[in-house]
């Protein structure tokens, strides 16, 4: 009876308790989600060094936020499903040192990043695969950000979009055809429509701030 | 006939359904794809009365995600998180009006001959060649504007495929695409700004409209209405763009039937229209895709990646080997994905994507399958696909080759993402380790978007769902003219010649209607 009750706070202490306040800006992930997400983006990409910007910093957390809201019902558990996962694994595969068996989270950042290398490089396929899963979700989270792509010279060029029949047809989604702007002459609109310069103008929404 | 808005067809969208509504055609043509599209167009010109069905929104370049993330998540099925189980493949299926061709590298190849050849052999056909479908390959690629990508939009990350095979012997083209006027913004899969891409939603769609097609976007076709040996229409609902939430329902009373669905959504829906088209039990059998992986190569100078062609060049060197290589770029945040380890080394290794360029290979498979089933009573599918150990040894030496062109065309190092095999390679010498050794599948990631097989062409009604006019051997006005319907792979990228069959068939049906 004893052994139970001793197990069950234990359970209720190392799945619930202890987690940072949620922020309540962030509509889909949980305060748990928050702190897992937060920890394993600055694991996989730290602060300071050839990319100065780390994984929160990057807004790593807001990103998943919004790209987990996008999702389906389904998707949305199995993405959480995963962080769960990865926040638990400790007890089956500790990170070094003698407190190694502590949720992710509570790890040290040497601990978080040594775990999550283990996963990497284990010889079991389908721990790798996790890890690859984790690391395409942040990896994606942390390209968004423009400072990001801009350091490493991929950000997207500005390109102006001609008006072709189409865009006398569709309006943008989720509104009436009568939000369709475009008329037979926009077509005739001149828009380059030669090779893009690979040094030309970013897009506006990747461009240095003035 | 200037004005669009004045075209006799129509299209609505999500905000015009605000009740139940039914609708009666000669034709009604599920997906929007690009073989839908064709048959639609094709029909319309034929001056048959046609609805298209699609549950996907059109997009609009106002619409368009760069993120690649978040692109994928409004582009794609389930969010871009559809996999196979068994072996894991992440597997994509666009949902949005003009389906795949929205959001794919534009790349138009004709199978090869000897590759008809099997399938004819395999599959008992004796109407579908090369030379027979030739004249459909060619009224598509004048409509469609198909032709090899040119030098000046190749940017440098492409041509040096080009100049490492030149220096290996192995033949380079560049890729025949269904592109106008590109400019090189290697945008393609997440919609093409420049509209230069011909996808089938600024092409053969309007085209259809035009000539009198009515298309209805986000409608998810449910079932398909039969009484005996002939189908009566589709039924289903509207359904909200990104969550699916279904609104007013709809039917559409028909004289014929083409599903366009896809691989995946066809045998689906097939199924859930009491296993219709299904007697010879082949319905989501022979699940095929062409798994393929990336090797990433950085060069001694900046490539400026950002700068060319999605995929410009390919090699059909090795198509009779079994596999076919290519060059390729994405949203840089899911080209890292791949990018080993994590950390400090990590973040110097991203830097260097500057100076990179990548390739991919993919398998024409030989021995591995799979089949697609509904999950549970839902429409999403549960998919079970294996790799088998030979298919990934033939994508093993597709890994080996991409390493020796990479370093012909002056790489400086590799990034072959490989288990087992260092992170990264130095020269040639060093990448022996991947000729010599054989690879197991779980050794390498990989991910595929061509699909085929699960709804098979064959000459025997007992073996396959489909004749040589993709009409379902069960049913008399019933056709399936998506990919599902090639019996094995097609050795290369495989919507053209699903156009070009659905073309066929269409001309076919025009003259049964």
């Amino acid at each position: 009876m004893l052994v139970g009750i001793a197990l069950a706070v234990w359970a209720l202490v190392r799945l619930a308790l202890g987690y940072p306040r949620r922020d309540p800006a962030l509509r889909q992930l949980s305060a748990r989600d928050q702190a897992f997400v937060r920890a394993a983006a600055d694991a996989v990409f730290p602060p300071g060094g050839a990319l100065a910007i780390s994984g929160a910093e990057a807004g790593t957390l807001a990103h998943v936020d919004r790209y987990v809201a996008s999702l389906s019902p389904r998707s949305r558990v199995l993405i959480r499903l995963l962080f769960f996962l990865l926040e638990h694994a400790t007890l089956f595969f500790p990170a070094p040192g003698w407190d190694g068996f502590r949720r992710f989270t509570s790890l040290t950042p040497a601990q978080r990043a040594a775990v999550l290398e283990g996963w990497g490089r284990s010889p079991l396929a389908v721990r790798r695969t996790v890890f690859q899963s984790l690391r395409a979700v942040l990896t994606m989270a942390y390209f968004a950000n423009p400072t990001v792509l801009r350091a490493m010279g991929l950000a997207p060029l500005a390109i102006e979009s001609p008006v072709v029949d189409a865009d006398l047809l569709y309006p943008p989604i989720g509104q009436p055809r009568s939000a369709v702007r475009a008329t037979p002459a926009d077509r005739e609109r001149c828009v380059p429509r030669t090779p893009l310069d690979p040094h030309g103008p970013l897009d506006p929404a990747y461009r240095e701030p003035a | 006939m200037n004005d669009p808005r004045a075209w006799p067809g129509s299209v609505r969208v999500f905000a015009d359904y605000d009740r139940d509504f039914r609708l009666d055609a000669d034709v009604v043509v599920v997906g929007s794809g690009p073989c839908g599209a064709v048959a639609a167009y094709e029909l319309a010109a034929a001056g048959k009365s046609v609805v298209l069905c699609e549950e996907g929104p059109p997009f609009t370049p106002a619409d368009y995600e760069i993120d690649g993330a978040l692109s994928m998540s409004r582009t794609m099925r389930e969010g871009g998180l559809r996999f196979t189980s068994g072996t894991v493949l992440p597997t994509m299926q666009a949902i949005a009006l003009g389906g795949g061709s929205l959001v794919n590298s534009a790349m138009c190849n004709r199978t090869p001959d000897f590759r008809f050849q099997e399938w004819a052999e395999e599959a008992e056909l004796s109407r579908t060649s090369r030379a027979e479908l030739e004249p459909h390959y060619d009224a598509i690629a004048e409509f469609l504007g198909i032709a090899a990508t040119p030098d000046e939009v190749q940017g440098r990350r492409n041509l040096l495929f080009r100049d490492g095979c030149k220096a290996l012997g192995y033949s380079a083209e560049s890729c025949p695409r269904n592109v106008v006027g590109c400019r090189g913004s290697g945008e393609c899969f997440t919609g093409c700004r420049p509209r230069a891409k011909q996808s089938m939603d600024i092409s053969y769609v309007p085209a259809a409209i035009r000539l009198g097609a009515q298309v209805l976007t986000s409608v998810r076709v449910e079932r398909i209405l039969a009484s005996g040996r002939r189908a009566t229409g589709v039924e289903g609902r509207v359904a909200a763009p990104f969550t699916g939430a279904p609104g007013p329902s709809f039917r559409v009373d028909a004289k014929a039937v083409v599903l366009a669905a896809g691989v995946v959504a066809t045998p689906l829906l097939l199924q859930r229209s009491g296993d219709l088209a299904n007697a010879s039990g082949q319905v989501g059998e022979h699940l095929q895709f062409h798994p393929g992986t990336s090797v990433l190569g950085v060069f001694p100078d900046p490539v400026e990646p950002v700068f060319g062609a999605t995929q410009g060049y390919q090699s059909l060197h090795f198509l009779r080997e079994g596999f076919k290589l290519e060059t390729l770029w994405a949203p840089p945040g899911v080209l890292a994905v791949r990018m080993p380890g994590l950390g400090h080394p990590l973040k110097q290794a991203l830097l260097d994507m500057r100076f990179a360029s990548v390739f991919d290979g993919i398998v024409s498979c030989r021995r591995s399958e799979g089949r697609v089933r509904e999950r549970g009573r839902s429409l999403h599918p549960a998919m079970r696909w294996t790799f088998h150990p030979d298919d990934a040894a033939v994508l093993g030496r597709a890994i080996w080759h991409m390493a020796e062109i990479f370093f012909a065309a002056g790489a400086r190092k590799i990034l072959p993402g490989v288990a087992g095999v260092p992170d990264e390679l130095h020269s040639l010498a060093e990448a022996e380790v991947l000729r010599t050794r054989r690879l197991r599948p779980s050794d390498i990631v990989v991910a595929s978007t061509h699909v085929f097989g699960t709804t098979r062409m064959h000459g025997d009604a007992r073996r396959g769902v489909v004749d040589e006019d993709l009409k379902a051997h069960d049913m008399d006005n019933l056709y399936v003219v998506d990919t599902g319907v090639f019996p094995r792979s097609p050795a290369v990228n495989p919507m053209f010649t699903g156009m070009a069959l659905a073309r066929r068939s269409a001309l076919a049906l025009a003259g049964r209607v």
